[in-house]
């Protein structure tokens, strides 16, 4: 733009900024003066859009692969084992001891699963017991589990890997290790002895009718599942069970689930969300979280300061026509606006790079996934980690890069701006270009 | 002729004091970042191989064939007096011989299965239990035939220090063996999973309600890591008919977890480096255009195009060293104020799970700021040849007319 246009448009004559119809608003002509202005140094412009498409396509992809990730992790982890919510007697939560039951587990299970935002609820006998074969024995943790109710609410059951869950009375599923350790194979007797309700001994024999491979070498070791029935009557309970696992219609809104089941269920009964259960499992994320958003800010902060840098180069070059605006008089502060302006479209086309980048990416991705090797899958952890990774495209992500490099942008083009303030018409006038 | 080409350089620089200094901020930021997370992710490092190596295993571990399989006391071995002298070379800083049984713990209130290890308390310094917090007693020697628990189980089991605990384990003649011990104290460690897992007593003690005089395994702990190959060697030669096993094959998920953490250094300088090198660029071909007619002018008077070249190379490499050294210094300072170690206790459970400790402490390796400095200077080379080439393009007459 030569000196000529910009002294008409400091005379408020709309005529030689082409852009702008007659008429237009002195908004829509500084908008068109400062989209203009950007392509006089068209490297410069497209080296600031890069920095800021970077940094914006960086975020806003690693944001959609951890909403993804995380989302993944929680629905294998809840689907593992634990549901998305569990109902225990509340000083059953604190610790856990075999006489603390729910009563009337039969109707309290019937009267959830009727609930509109319950998809289905299975109730658990948790007991500790030595398992004896032969000469060899082991503590065991035996789980007394409603089959048909156990396959609605979670996948763990599929992870019974040799025979068949246990149907009878006289029917137990050892875990892997378990059975090694017990040199127990299918349909072999298991001789279980335990302490029931009230001091009581509890005394099942069985056969094996199953083997379960759960991953997970802590209950392949010490897991034993038996019918709930059984487990009941050979522990001396009646119809009580130790923990009612919950899966719920929509697992994003456990919370509410959580508050209208603590005001609903029978006094000292306390229902708790997955993240309450997994301690562990929530707190790996917050981590993982709280290092993203370091790693966030840090490029943030160096993007911005490319942006600073390039808008002190536009500014200390165009000392002269900037003194010569205010020499016309147009005031300090509507150059500031429009270096203002210069910055938003420099936003505007980085975050605009930036989207159509990543969104088709994103979009493919999370319909495919991205193989992260079967490394990850392989550590054996509480986590969960997905080999796979679903990115996940909302509002919420897509929005979040663009705003605070807004920011970051308007920030650093008026850290140099600011000197316009300070300018001597007639010495900018002389300075040379 | 360098040492000219070097003083234009920095005269170049110092002509744009704000923008230079600018862009030295960037670079100071994201050097002091890449060099601050490498040394978090090194200390996160350290601790998963620190804590797998304490919990029990040692660096390495000699176990009887089958026994990972069918631990019991049937997979057991005796060990020669002398079989440390052998195999030493100055490498071990400790060793222990424990017997380790599966066994079902049983008070009067509830009942539990641990893992019951036969110790001899004065060879314990190489694992968490020699630092371990105590209530009540330690166990005096090998033949203590006391039992110490972690503070969890007891709770658990819901017994304290001076009541007695019931023991069921298997005998080496495979019978089921019951006996009463008398809790000496309560162990506290890093995180309730250890000690709920592991119950502790004279190792003589041990073997002798199980009836034979052997080991289950024996857990040496080096001096430092690299002597661990070398040693697995050694030790596979003197100890032919068992097992020799290192952490990393024992805590597979600790030595996973291991190996991430070199890639993500990595990936961290990757992502600073690429947000920084716009803004590089950007700045380099500024500072070449607007000197497009003092360039034609050198040109003119004879300068080659190779010393235009480096004129612009030494600028971006002096700016590129500058913000190194004053990144690396930050990073320094940083971490001299996180010595004593970011406590992550709010996140316990879930450092726990992965095997770490509740404090991080960062630890610069002098290699990892060593590859940091020499990738950036690199990194700085490569972002000014572009406007390297563009000063050598300028156009004598052309530039001399402007």
């Amino acid at each position: 733009m030569s000196v000529e246009t910009v002294a008409s448009l400091g005379a408020s004559r709309p005529r030689a900024a082409g852009a702008a119809p007659a008429g237009a608003s002195k908004f829509g002509l500084a908008a068109a003066v400062a989209w203009r202005n950007l392509w006089r140094n068209r490297r410069r412009t497209w080296l600031a859009v890069g920095g800021v498409a970077f940094a914006t396509a960086l975020v806003q992809f690693s944001m959609s692969m951890q909403v993804g990730g995380y989302a993944a992790q929680i629905e294998a982890a809840t689907d593992f084992f634990v549901g998305h919510v569990q109902i225990q007697r509340s000083d059953y939560v604190e610790q856990a001891r075999f006489e603390q039951t729910i009563n009337g587990v039969t109707s309290l299970v019937r009267s959830l699963e009727v609930r509109p935002d319950i998809r289905s609820v299975a109730p658990r006998v948790e007991a500790f017991a030595l398992a004896s074969v032969d000469e060899r024995s082991f503590g065991v943790q035996v789980l007394g589990m409603d089959a048909a109710r156990e396959r609605r609410t979670v996948g763990f059951l599929k992870r019974i890997n040799a025979g068949r869950m246990a149907t009878g009375p006289d029917e137990v599923v050892l875990g892997s290790a378990l059975a090694r350790n017990l040199g127990a194979g299918l349909g072999d007797e298991v001789v279980v002895l335990g302490a029931g309700k009230e001091g009581g001994v509890a005394a099942l024999a069985a056969s094996v009718s199953g083997i379960l491979n759960s991953g997970i070498a802590e209950l392949d070791r010490s897991l034993m599942l038996a019918p709930i029935n059984a487990v009941q009557g050979a522990f001396g309970l009646g119809d009580e069970a130790h923990t009612l696992v919950v899966r719920s219609a929509d697992p994003l809104a456990g919370a509410e689930l959580v508050g209208a089941l603590n005001t609903e269920l029978p006094q000292g009964a306390k229902a708790r969300n997955w993240d309450a259960v997994l301690p562990d499992l929530r707190q790996g994320i917050e981590l993982d979280r709280l290092g993203s958003v370091f790693l966030y800010g840090i490029i943030i902060v160096v993007v911005t300061f490319s942006v600073v840098n390039t808008f002190i180069m536009t500014v200390f070059e165009r000392t002269r026509e900037f003194g010569l605006l205010r020499a016309i008089g147009m005031r300090p502060g509507a150059i500031i606006g429009m270096v203002q302006l210069e910055a938003f479209c420099i936003w505007l086309l980085g975050v605009g790079v930036a989207l159509a980048l990543m969104v088709p990416i994103i979009v493919w991705l999370s319909s495919y996934g991205l193989y992260l090797g079967e490394e990850i899958s392989q550590i054996e952890t509480n986590m969960f980690l997905p080999d796979r990774i679903h990115p996940r495209l909302s509002w919420a992500v897509s929005l979040t890069a663009p705003a605070i490099m807004l920011g970051g942008v308007q920030l650093a083009a008026l850290a140099p701006a600011l000197r316009i303030r300070r300018l001597q018409p007639v010495a900018a006038l002389r300075a040379q270009e | 002729m360098l040492l000219k080409l070097l003083q234009l350089s920095i005269r170049n620089i110092l002509r744009h004091r704000r923008r230079n200094g600018v862009m030295l901020a960037a670079i100071v930021v994201a050097v002091a970042a890449v060099v601050l997370m490498s040394s978090l992710i090194r200390g996160m490092q350290e601790d998963l191989a620190e804590t797998a190596v304490a919990s029990l295993l040692g660096h390495v571990k000699v176990l009887a064939p089958g026994y990972r399989d069918d631990p019991g006391i049937q997979r057991s071995f005796a060990l020669a007096e002398d079989w440390a002298s052998e195999v030493d070379e100055g490498a071990v800083a400790g060793w222990a011989a424990r017997v380790r049984v599966p066994a079902v713990i049983m008070s009067e209130r509830g009942t539990r299965g641990v893992q019951f290890v036969g110790v001899n308390p004065a060879q314990e310094g190489i694992s968490f239990l020699g630092g371990a917090k105590i209530v009540g007693e330690f166990l005096r020697d090998g033949a203590d035939g006391r039992i110490l628990v972690g503070r969890a189980l007891a709770e658990q089991l819901e017994t304290k220090v001076g009541r007695r605990l019931v023991i069921i384990t298997q005998g080496a003649d495979g019978l089921s063996r019951e006996a009463g011990f008398r809790i000496a104290g309560l162990y506290e460690a890093q995180g309730e999973n250890l000690e709920k897992a592991f119950a502790f007593t004279g190792v003589d003690a041990l073997q002798r309600l199980l009836g034979a005089p052997a080991f289950t395994e024996l857990s040496i702990r080096l001096h430092e890591e690299p002597a661990l190959a070398p040693m697995k060697e050694r030790l596979a030669a003197r100890l032919t008919d068992l097992d020799v096993l290192d952490w990393r094959e024992l805590a597979p998920q600790a030595a996973a977890m291991f190996l991430f953490a070199d890639a993500a250094i990595f990936i961290w300088f990757l992502i600073m480096m690429g947000a920084l090198v716009f803004g590089l660029v950007n700045t380099l071909v500024t500072s070449v255009m607007e000197r497009v007619r003092e360039l034609g002018m050198l040109r003119a008077l004879g300068m080659r195009p190779s010393s235009v070249v480096l004129q612009v190379v030494l600028e971006a490499g002096i700016l590129m060293l500058m913000g190194v050294a004053v990144g690396v210094a930050l990073a320094g300072a940083v971490i001299y104020w996180l010595a004593d170690g970011i406590d992550l206790s709010l996140w316990a459970e879930g450092v726990e799970t992965f095997g770490m400790s509740t404090v991080l402490r960062p630890v610069a390796l002098a290699e990892d700021v060593l590859l940091i400095v020499a990738m950036s200077l690199a990194l700085g080379v490569a972002a000014s040849l572009y406007p390297a080439w563009r000063a050598v393009k300028v156009r004598l007459l052309e530039a001399l007319g402007r």
